[in-house]
């Protein structure tokens, strides 16, 4: 090209998906990410002890599926049409997919918690208690004899089942997401089979760093027996090696996606100049490598920082800052390489869309320790 | 049941699983060969050359689409892109006239989730349904000539579709009625007795991006090459000075 050239008129074109599509996409991986990990390891450990973990791993991904969708319909120009999204249905599009693996989701984690759940509820429906009726309406008013170890083994076959199947879905979300980003073949730096790899380090880090810090947060406000809570701490630092191995893998799969790129062309190098020292490379440098990758793996490297609490609630805390940022590094700044013309697009702030986020984050919040409050997490033995 | 009966059950649910399988592998395969001959066998084939050799840079087609199309403010359906190459006194000017390239393989409808964005059967035009149309403005980021907008009035995704209203009763798009330089030819690419394509058997063209295999139906006479795409390499320079 010559350099020469002055350009005397052009069309900016503004980035067109902003936070809400990526804060979007960061909650759906952490979901999955979170049942993926829960489960994963449930078929590793098997035991008992390891079902209130299960189902932190289980009811709180449903929780942020549901209240996901309302990300992306905030950020449609007409939200009211939402639900066509069900019915007419494009299959070239993987957003018409993701519609509806993003549903199963939520749908199979949902019946996988209510069996995780069941065998304590229906001991509580038979207990006096202010909310013996909701216990009771969420069992359907059934009432089944035998121990509670009984009644797990009787819905065994059933909670497997619908643990195996969520367990697919969450692997269908995170190839969903990955598909989706690379199915955009004008974006060079989204156009890369690695996308779905990220998508499973980014699911893999957030996810077992949410499970330490929601089973935390739960121990801080349940009350949990004295073994039951050693046995789930020796779980969670157990958890804290695999978030160590999640964030070498994490960096590992960066590192890659950045040789790629330098071998696609003038654009793959720019698409990494982005990160590196282009508009989005404080972001990059500071919270997705410093915060989200170097600290936690610093806080997780030695056994007796992982057994710590507040060392490895801190470790989850700057991994999922780290992942965040992760998510938004990407998706915004694959918009930002021009199209046409040889300027950074731009992305005008949406305060009132962020207002909207950082309130359904709340309510969220919210939830998760209601639920704590409410649903039998810890194991009853009658 | 016998244990060998139970295998032979679960034998057959396999089997009648992997014909499943297959016969949706099977239809989606059919279908995606269907959608690619779809685009190639229409009767029609609705295209355009633009010779920026004739264009002055007047932006009379930029006008002309806004006031035929009420497009909004601070968007274009149409623009011309202008450069200039060299220093004084060896000077030249390049002007590239932009629009939707109403691809044969248009990335912004196949990544359209609901449908929205289809291409009329019988002329092979990209349009978008106002009716079904989301605004989840997916299609904006997928096409690769920044030649979408989500329009802030009706709140959907917005194109050029060669001026639909006007073709069809036998005009021609209102950015070549306006051009002063007869610089735009609009016409069928599949009739070989038409202007347009006359005109591109006479001449050498050029199709952005064409690295995309989107197969664009806008072509380009001696178009310059600094502004047939994103600039890359300036952004490269300045970050690396």
């Amino acid at each position: 090209m010559n350099e020469a050239s002055q350009y005397i008129y052009w069309v900016s074109h503004d980035i067109a998906l902003g936070y809400m599509i990526a804060w979007y996409l960061w909650l759906i991986s952490l979901a999955e990410g979170t049942h993926i990990v829960a489960h994963m390891s449930w078929l590793y450990y098997r035991t008992e002890d390891y079902r209130p973990l299960e189902k932190v791993g289980s009811f709180q991904p449903f929780i942020i599926l549901a209240l996901v969708p309302l990300f992306l319909v905030i950020d449609l120009g007409h939200p009211e049409r939402f639900y066509t999204m069900f019915y007419h249905w494009h299959w070239t599009s993987p957003v018409a997919y993701g519609v509806y693996i993003i549903t199963l989701c939520m749908i199979t984690y949902a019946l996988h918690a209510y069996y995780l759940f069941r065998p304590e509820l229906l001991h509580r429906a038979g207990q006096p208690g202010g909310l013996q009726g909701l216990y009771r309406l969420l069992t359907f008013g059934a009432t089944e004899t035998g121990t509670l170890r009984e009644i797990r083994d009787r819905q065994d076959g059933r909670e497997r089942f619908w643990a195996g199947a969520s367990l697919f879905f969450s692997f269908m979300g995170l190839i969903y997401l990955g598909i989706l980003l690379s199915s955009f073949k004008g974006r060079v730096m989204w156009s890369s089979s690695v996308m779905v790899f990220i998508f499973f380090a980014f699911g893999a880090c957030s996810g077992s760093a949410f499970l330490i810090l929601l089973t935390h947060l739960k121990n801080a406000l349940v009350h949990t027996g004295a073994k039951a809570l050693a046995e789930q701490r020796r779980y969670l630092t157990e958890f804290g090696i695999l978030l160590k191995y999640a964030l070498v893998a994490q960096a590992g799969v960066f590192f890659i996606y950045f040789v790629l790129l330098q071998y696609t062309g003038i654009g793959g190098r720019l698409a990494s100049q982005v990160f590196f020292s282009g508009p989005r490379a404080f972001q990059f440098w500071f919270f997705q490598v410093a915060i989200g990758l170097v600290l936690p793996f610093v806080l997780m490297l030695y056994r007796n920082m992982r057994e710590n609490v507040l060392v490895s609630c801190l470790a989850a805390i700057a991994t999922l800052i780290g992942t965040l940022f992760g998510c938004v590094n990407i998706f915004i700044g694959g918009q930002m390489l021009p199209m046409t013309h040889f300027n950074w697009e731009i992305l005008e702030p949406e305060p009132g869309k962020m207002a909207f986020g950082i309130a359904l984050m709340v309510v969220m919040f919210a939830v998760f320790l209601v639920t704590y409050k409410v649903l039998p997490y810890e194991n009853i033995e009658s | 049941m016998s244990n060998k009966g139970e295998a032979l059950d679960r034998r057959d649910f396999f089997r009648k699983l992997g014909v499943h399988v297959t016969a949706a592998g099977a239809g989606v395969l059919l279908m995606q060969s269907g959608r690619e001959s779809q685009a190639a066998t229409a009767v029609k084939k609705y295209g355009m050359v633009i010779d920026t050799n004739r264009c002055i840079g007047c932006h009379g087609c930029t006008i002309a689409c806004k006031s035929e199309n009420n497009v909004p403010d601070g968007f274009f359906r149409s623009w011309v892109k202008i450069g200039e190459k060299g220093k004084y006194p060896n000077v030249s000017t390049h002007f590239l006239p932009r629009l939707c390239n109403n691809c044969e393989d248009a990335p912004c409808l196949n990544l359209c989730p609901t449908g929205a964005t289809y291409r009329t059967q019988e002329d092979g035009v990209v349009h978008v349904n106002r009716e079904v149309c989301v605004g989840c403005r997916i299609c904006v980021v997928a096409c690769p000539y920044g030649a979408r907008f989500p329009n802030p009035i009706t709140h959907t995704a917005d194109k050029c579709d060669f001026c639909y209203h006007r073709i069809t009763q036998g005009l021609q798009p209102a950015c070549v009625d306006a051009c002063t330089g007869r610089a735009r030819i609009f016409g069928d690419l599949n009739d070989p007795d038409s202007e347009v394509s006359r005109y591109m058997q006479s001449h050498s063209t050029q199709r952005l991006r064409a690295d995309l295999d989107t197969r664009p139906k806008v072509h380009y006479v001696h178009a310059d090459e600094n502004l047939m795409g994103p600039d890359y390499h300036r952004l490269l320079a300045r970050r690396n000075s």
